[in-house]
């Protein structure tokens, strides 16, 4: 339940960000259409993130098409990595197979990249 | 009394002095001299379709052999075509000769027969450049060409000779050859600096080293292999510098690639960064600042180029290498080598899964992986294109410049693969070699494959076939839109039939299930060869929102 919250509430922050946050206004630019995916590895939880022409929207549930996931093992993973904004304890996961990336990897990774412009 | 034009006396310094056994170009009558001292002296000459390529072998023959590639060049549009290929060695600093004809000095400002101004065209894509008026000097002009090759910071090299010293004749014994010079200059750091970064490095928890180009070019393999097995520090190896340890050795964290390498990155708390430049591409890779960083290059204009060194080493690889490790500590980052790889593989989870997957239509990296099943790592691969780039650099070898990807050097030079896939059997002719191309790439030097059927090269070429300049077809998608592709779209073509029409094999792959048959059936052919493979053309590689990325000015 707190990291469908956590996604929400981030749902949130980049949508008011890329309306009032010139930096990361700056950051998005016009792309066209990307479409990122946090999710749980059993496909439970999960929102997506879709960026376009400047604009972020976002859609609950893990059962959407993406072009980059972050899959998280399990939900609670999830919330303790995310909410502690640290570069070392997602790298930490990472190596202990916590989190993996789906798709293009790259765009998960400028995802993040933007989400610390504004946190 | 014994005679000799300037064009044997080229031919005579190239054989005797500098021991070239093959050069590349094309014919033409301002250096037919010259050509005729080829024969005399015989040096193998390798004649291309375009002199864009003959520049790319010479290029690619410096890297694969460690001494200058030649190429030769006749006047006029000869000397325009190859531009291209001179232009890409220069910015990878590869120590190349051009030999190039002009219009005679007799008949300067009359409309001679391709009468340009070739050394000011030339001279910004040059590391130098000259004209040699005197037959008599011919020897001592070649001599300081090679010199300037390689000596310092390795770049091309440019000598213009013109055919009124050419084709005239001289007594021969008025043209002694030079001694080669064998005098080996070595810059050394200063000394408290090599200290300095021995330091840095002593107390290193999570160190990362990075080298380039510059490792390669040093030829380091025993300085380089004493640092890292005493230090225990992880190693990549990029550009020309792919190979100078096999990437399967222990230390070697190559299979992480390059989004592996990104994402790991961040958690170093060393860099030791050796012949490699901070450019767009690496600045793609974001180095922290806490993150400290040791520098080495043998151009001390590279030590704080776009980040500052926290402790800086001007010189040749190998020789600073050899200086700083009895400075080093014996240490063991085995933990942080499985921490960096786990983590590493985790972000690569999608495409070790599509190695390992078969795939409809085919996924490009599964393509390489089968690719890599079949030929293996005792083998030379050459990659060219902007997604197939990606793709392919993630072979592996054990072989030195093993995998080289021209084409995702600073000047993004596509059409660099045939080239240098005819250089590599030529410099290594008991290995097998493999071109993998995009089909945008593939267009450029594709008349080659006539040059490698004439001379007998069997180059087997496979195309990743996604019907696209896909590198600009997808980054068009994210910023104009996928209903406005503009100039981006290929279709299918059966490039295949047209290197059976020059004497070549050819296979046309569709389903996962054909790639080996197929790689099979082309080296089994000792011909050249080459393999089209229709890929799925909506795979985007993670280097093109990279390539999007660089150009977005919003």
């Amino acid at each position: 339940m707190r990291f469908t919250s956590l996604l929400f509430i981030l749902s949130q922050i980049l949508k008011w960000a890329s309306k009032f946050k010139p930096a990361y206004r700056s950051y998005i630019g016009s792309i066209h259409q990307v479409k990122i995916m946090i999710k749980t590895a059993d496909g439970k939880r999960g929102r997506l993130f879709i960026f376009d022409e400047g604009t972020v929207s976002s859609k609950s549930g893990a059962n959407h098409r993406y072009d980059a996931a972050i899959v998280w093992s399990d939900a609670s993973t999830g919330f303790k990595v995310m909410a502690s904004k640290s570069d070392e304890e997602q790298f930490k996961a990472a190596a202990a197979g916590k989190m993996k990336l789906d798709g293009m990897a790259f765009f998960a990774q400028w995802f993040n990249d933007g989400v610390k412009l504004v946190m | 009394m014994a005679l000799i034009n300037g064009g044997h006396l080229v031919g005579k310094y190239l054989k005797e002095v500098e021991k070239i056994d093959t050069v590349f170009g094309i014919s033409g009558g301002h250096i037919e001299a010259m050509l005729d001292g080829f024969t005399e002296y015989k040096i193998r000459t390798i004649d291309v379709r375009h002199e864009q390529a003959a520049a790319m072998m010479a290029h690619a023959t410096s890297i694969y052999t460690g001494k200058p590639g030649v190429c030769f060049l006749t006047a006029g549009p000869g000397f325009a075509n190859a531009l291209t290929g001179i232009a890409n060695a220069y910015l990878d600093n590869a120590p190349m000769v051009i030999l190039c004809g002009r219009h005679p000095l007799r008949d300067d400002l009359k409309g001679a027969l391709q009468e340009i101004k070739q050394m000011d065209i030339v001279k910004p894509i040059t590391k130098w450049s000259a004209t040699c008026f005197d037959i008599k000097r011919i020897p001592e002009y070649l001599s300081i060409t090679f010199r300037q090759a390689v000596e310092g910071r390795p770049g091309p090299a440019f000598l213009e000779l013109p055919p009124d010293i050419l084709s005239i004749k001289v007594e021969e014994s008025l043209v002694p050859m030079p001694i080669r010079t064998t005098r080996k200059y070595t810059m050394h750091p200063d000394d408290d600096d090599l200290k300095s970064a021995a330091e840095i490095i002593n107390n290193a928890k999570k160190p990362l080293f990075l080298g380039g180009s510059g490792v390669g070019l040093s030829a380091c393999s025993d300085s380089f292999r004493q640092f890292i097995e005493k230090t225990g520090i992880p190693f990549v190896l990029m550009n020309y510098g792919r190979g100078e340890l096999p990437d399967d050795h222990p230390n070697s964290v190559m299979d992480i690639g390059s989004i592996g390498l990104m994402f790991g990155i961040g958690q170093t708390d060393v860099i030791i960064a050796a012949g490699i430049r901070f450019n767009w591409i690496l600045q793609a890779i974001v180095i922290p600042p806490t993150v400290k960083v040791v520098r080495m290059d043998i151009d001390p204009h590279e030590i704080d180029r776009n980040r500052m060194a926290d402790a800086g080493l001007v010189g040749d690889i190998g020789s600073v290498l050899e200086q700083l490790t009895p400075l080093v500590q014996k240490k063991d980052h085995s933990e942080w080598i499985k921490t960096l790889k786990a983590a590493g593989y985790s972000v690569m989870d999608y495409e070790i899964r599509m190695r390992e997957t078969p795939s409809d239509p085919i996924h490009p990296i599964r393509l390489v992986s089968q690719i890599q099943k079949f030929v293996g790592e005792d083998a030379m691969y050459v990659v060219d294109g902007g997604d197939t780039s990606y793709f392919g650099l993630g072979f592996s070898t054990n072989q030195k410049a093993g995998v080289m990807a021209a084409s995702s050097g600073l000047f993004g030079c596509l059409g660099t693969g045939i080239p240098f896939g005819i250089a590599a059997k030529l410099a290594r002719p008991d290995k097998k070699v493999v071109v993998l191309n995009g089909d945008g790439s593939f267009g450029f030097n594709a008349m080659e494959f006539d040059t490698m059927v004439r001379h007998n090269i069997p180059v087997v070429c496979v195309i990743n076939n996604d019907c696209a300049w896909g590198m600009i077809k997808h980054s068009q998608e994210l910023s104009i839109g996928k209903d406005r592709l503009q100039c981006s779209e290929l279709g299918t073509r059966h490039y295949e039939k047209m290197v059976e029409g020059l004497g070549g094999h050819g296979e046309f792959v569709t389903e996962d299930e054909e790639i080996i048959p197929a790689l099979k059936r082309a080296f089994d052919s000792g011909k050249p060869a080459c393999i089209n493979v229709m890929t799925d053309p909506s795979v985007t590689s993670p280097a093109t929102p990279l390539f999007y990325q660089s150009l977005k000015m919003e």
